[in-house]
């Protein structure tokens, strides 16, 4: 206990933190017209390398609680995986669609190609849900998971009615994932916050 | 739930890995358990309960309130 109270604590917390001020920052410009498409989906690639030591940090924090099993390394590594590949493919497609003329055949190409990591990012949960044989973290997954859909549910519905009557701009659905990632993020430090250890 | 984990695993002194490893789940898990956050499955329940080679009844305890009521 005592070397590990002397280590670096791990703080996953602070990059997600981080990483939802950017995306929020990014959001923000775009809606009040300061950036113009292609920079916003290049900004929102550049910051899923945050992604990279955020997943680390939650790598360190699971092995300091003692979370780890076979089914959480395997996630980490398919999540962090499919998110760089989002963040490459989100940028190169972003450059070349700002090139090119609206509808054409490539552009459906160019819209499909980032969809496939993001995807990969959801069927990477399901099988970590699948493949997870210890019931208290699939328990803690699943309800973490149910507190990422009441944040999207919430936010989705909250600005659909504000969009409705004028008050704020029309944003794209696509929004909903990194909203329920976060969601999910926060469900996760929840419940366990208070919870002891023993080496 | 209130169980008697904490107490049944320092008679054997066996640290909460050492039980996590014998029900082949993870230490936050044993953790979970015996802080009373988590109450296991039924299945989780009985394999715990052949571990420690008790009954279940012997290990989990029902809340006094609750017996009370009945």
């Amino acid at each position: 206990m005592m070397a590990t109270a002397t280590q670096n604590k791990a703080k996953p917390g602070v990059w997600a933190g981080l990483f939802g001020a950017n995306m929020a920052v990014i959001a923000v410009l775009f809606i009040t017209g300061v950036i113009e498409p292609p920079t916003p989906y290049i900004l929102f690639a550049l910051n899923m390398v945050l992604m990279v030591p955020l997943v680390r940090a939650g790598k360190q924090l699971q092995v300091e609680k003692g979370g780890v099993t076979r089914a959480v390394s395997r996630y980490n590594r398919r999540f962090l995986g499919f998110s760089l590949a989002y963040s490459v493919a989100m940028m190169v497609c972003a450059l070349l669609a700002d090139r090119m003329g609206w509808a054409t055949p490539v552009m459906w190409v160019l819209a499909i190609v980032p969809m496939v990591p993001a995807f990969g990012m959801i069927w990477a949960m399901t099988q970590y849900l699948r493949e997870e044989t210890d019931e208290y973290l699939r328990h803690r997954a699943v309800s973490a998971a149910m507190v990422g859909l009441g944040f999207v549910l919430v936010l989705g519905t909250g600005w659909g009615f504000l969009e409705t009557f004028g008050l704020v701009p029309h944003i794209w659905a696509w929004w909903v994932f990194p909203a329920w990632a976060m969601g999910l993020g926060i469900g996760m430090a929840l419940p366990e916050r208070d919870a002891g250890g023993e080496a | 739930m209130k169980n008697r984990l904490r107490v049944l695993r320092a008679e054997r002194e066996w640290s909460q890995q050492d039980l996590a490893d014998r029900l082949d789940v993870s230490r936050q898990s044993v953790n979970a358990i015996e802080t009373g956050k988590y109450d296991p499955s039924l299945p989780l329940a009985f394999k715990i309960a052949d571990i420690f080679e008790l009954a279940i009844e012997e290990i989990f305890l029902r809340d006094v309130v609750e017996q009370a009521a009945k």
